[in-house]
């Protein structure tokens, strides 16, 4: 094997040896990631340097819809790589779209507010629901939830949805008895002292058990360039850490890429996030899970096991794993 | 790094806290640590104002990490978690396991700096390398070792990604932590392994 290593050195951007180069050369040097409203996907968007560190020359953010427009924007070759809410992946994937699921990237970082009254999700059958769109991944996670604990998320929840005024200003106007939200709206309803959370999935069982977001790849990428693959999400784990040793640093970046446009719901969001705890979760765990969850809600009809062989390969997480310690 | 006493005691006492397990864990962290690539080869000016490279650490186990002296965040945790870890590692610190600090601000951190910054921290320097160079040779090893550094902030904070490289005895890259908060006793296990090796 190392034989094999030392004989493809590779030259690297700057035109000098790169350790990394000499495991195998790169297949591609172009990266296309999605950009997407919202925060908890810090990592990829502070990767850019990374990436240029691992040898990637030609790397692109690409504006897409988030939840599952972003996997098809994916699956549609509109990008190569992005992290998701496993289920706006799980659900193309059970649609026979070409996603590889490669990685997981975090926990949590959805919570439900809610009206006095509604003391858990049982207690939203026959209320009024704001989320942004449906197909978001705030509908697809909350109607997980719903069918998790019994109830139809069809026929139980009134969904509400609007673009003006956002679902948000609704809840807060108490025109809706809940609404779910991720960063940055989370942040925003607490700095006007709205914080009545009853489910806070970084915090609460069993939704903090699982990776949320999962990094994924269109097939072909995956298959084409394996060597890729594996360098953008060594970039994106490691971009994951400087999240965590570097919030104040990173809410500026996202800010002034244009990623998101509040500095002080940036931060808080990055030091609510357990991006650090990536070595601790187990990537397939939470495919089984959402795809079960998934399943009970008639959302999808394959089983866990079929997602996981048509959509995932660990590979590149496993050798990671083993590699890069933190 | 004018504080780094007082954190070092601070950061030495919750060190201490950290239970040290010897006993083989047959979990899936515990295999034989992967054979990544060769080690960049690097060639930089030491604290004492030497030639340093590499291969002259061939031999013996070497933990390379980067910091620089002024950093007030992070890297505080980060050396002396190393000097605890240099304390643990007993006689093979020097003769069988070395570190190696690279800086990421040559321009500040000159030989004499690192030293003063060496001996705040307690390091060994019989088996502990601070290490500086020009700053197209320190941007090309940090390059290749995969670590980010962009340019200074307005206060003269460099911002940088931490990883710690485990390169053992052959010149093999053996295992990279990221951040400054991974496990003193798994890092020491770690270097501890690559001796048992054939």
């Amino acid at each position: 094997m190392l034989a094999t290593l030392s004989s493809a050195a590779g030259v690297s951007l700057i035109g000098r040896p790169n350790a990394f180069a000499q495991q195998a050369p790169l297949e591609t040097t172009t990266v296309r990631i999605a950009k997407i409203p919202g925060i908890c996907l810090a990592p990829q968007y502070v990767a850019d340097e990374l990436l240029r560190a691992e040898g990637f020359t030609d790397i692109r953010y690409v504006a897409t819809g988030s939840g599952i427009p972003a996997a098809l924007s994916l699956a549609h070759g509109e990008i190569d790589f992005t992290a998701n809410y496993a289920p706006s992946i799980i659900i193309p994937i059970d649609a026979g779209e070409p996603i590889t699921i490669v990685g997981g990237e975090h926990i949590g970082c959805f919570e439900l507010f809610a009206k006095e009254g509604i003391r858990g999700i049982t207690d939203l059958k026959g209320k009024n629901v704001g989320v942004q769109a449906l197909g978001s991944s705030q509908h697809t996670f909350l109607s997980t939830m719903a069918a998790y604990v019994g109830l139809n998320p069809v026929k139980d929840i009134h969904w509400v949805t609007s673009v003006s005024p956002k679902p948000m200003e609704l809840f807060a106007e108490g025109k809706i008895d809940a609404f779910l939200g991720f960063p940055p709206d989370p942040q925003e309803l607490r700095a006007r002292n709205i914080d009545r959370v009853i489910v806070n999935s970084t915090i609460d069982r069993p939704w903090s058990q699982y990776f949320c977001c999962v990094l994924a790849a269109h097939r072909d990428y995956a298959s084409k360039h394996p060597v890729a693959t594996k360098r953008v999400l060594r970039a994106i784990l490691k971009a994951a850490d400087l999240c965590v040793t570097e919030p104040m640093r990173v809410a500026q970046r996202i800010v002034d890429g244009g990623f998101t446009a509040r500095y002080d719901y940036a931060l808080q969001a990055l030091r609510e996030i357990s991006y650090a705890k990536w070595r601790e979760y187990d990537p397939e765990d939470a495919i089984r899970f959402y795809s079960l969850r998934l399943r009970e809600a008639g959302i999808i009809k394959s089983n866990p096991n079929k997602i996981i062989a048509d959509g995932t390969d660990w590979r590149f997480w496993n050798e990671l794993k083993r590699e890069l310690k933190s | 790094m004018r504080a780094a006493p007082a954190l070092t005691l601070v950061m030495l006492a919750t060190l201490m806290l950290v239970p040290v397990h010897d006993a083989p864990q047959q979990t899936f962290e515990q295999q034989a640590l992967p054979k990544i690539a060769p080690a960049p080869e690097f060639s930089l000016t030491s604290q004492d104002g030497g030639q340093v490279t590499l291969a002259d650490f061939r031999g013996r186990v070497v933990a390379v990490t980067f910091i620089y002296t002024l950093c007030t965040a992070t890297c505080p945790v980060l050396t002396p978690m190393m000097s605890f870890v240099q304390d643990q590692l007993g006689p093979n610190f020097g003769r069988k396991i070395a570190f190696v600090s690279i800086t990421v601000d040559p321009e500040r951190d000159t030989p004499e700096v690192l030293k003063e910054y060496a001996q705040a921290f307690g390091a060994n320097l019989a088996g502990w390398a601070f290490l500086t160079g020009t700053p197209d040779a320190i941007r090309d090893v940090t390059r290749r070792y995969g670590v980010f550094v962009s340019t200074k902030t307005a206060n003269g904070d460099v911002e940088h990604t931490f990883l710690t490289s485990i390169v053992d005895p052959r010149g093999i890259l053996r295992v990279q932590y990221v951040g400054v908060r991974f496990d003193p006793d798994e890092f020491r296990r770690d270097l501890l392994s690559l001796l048992q090796e054939p």
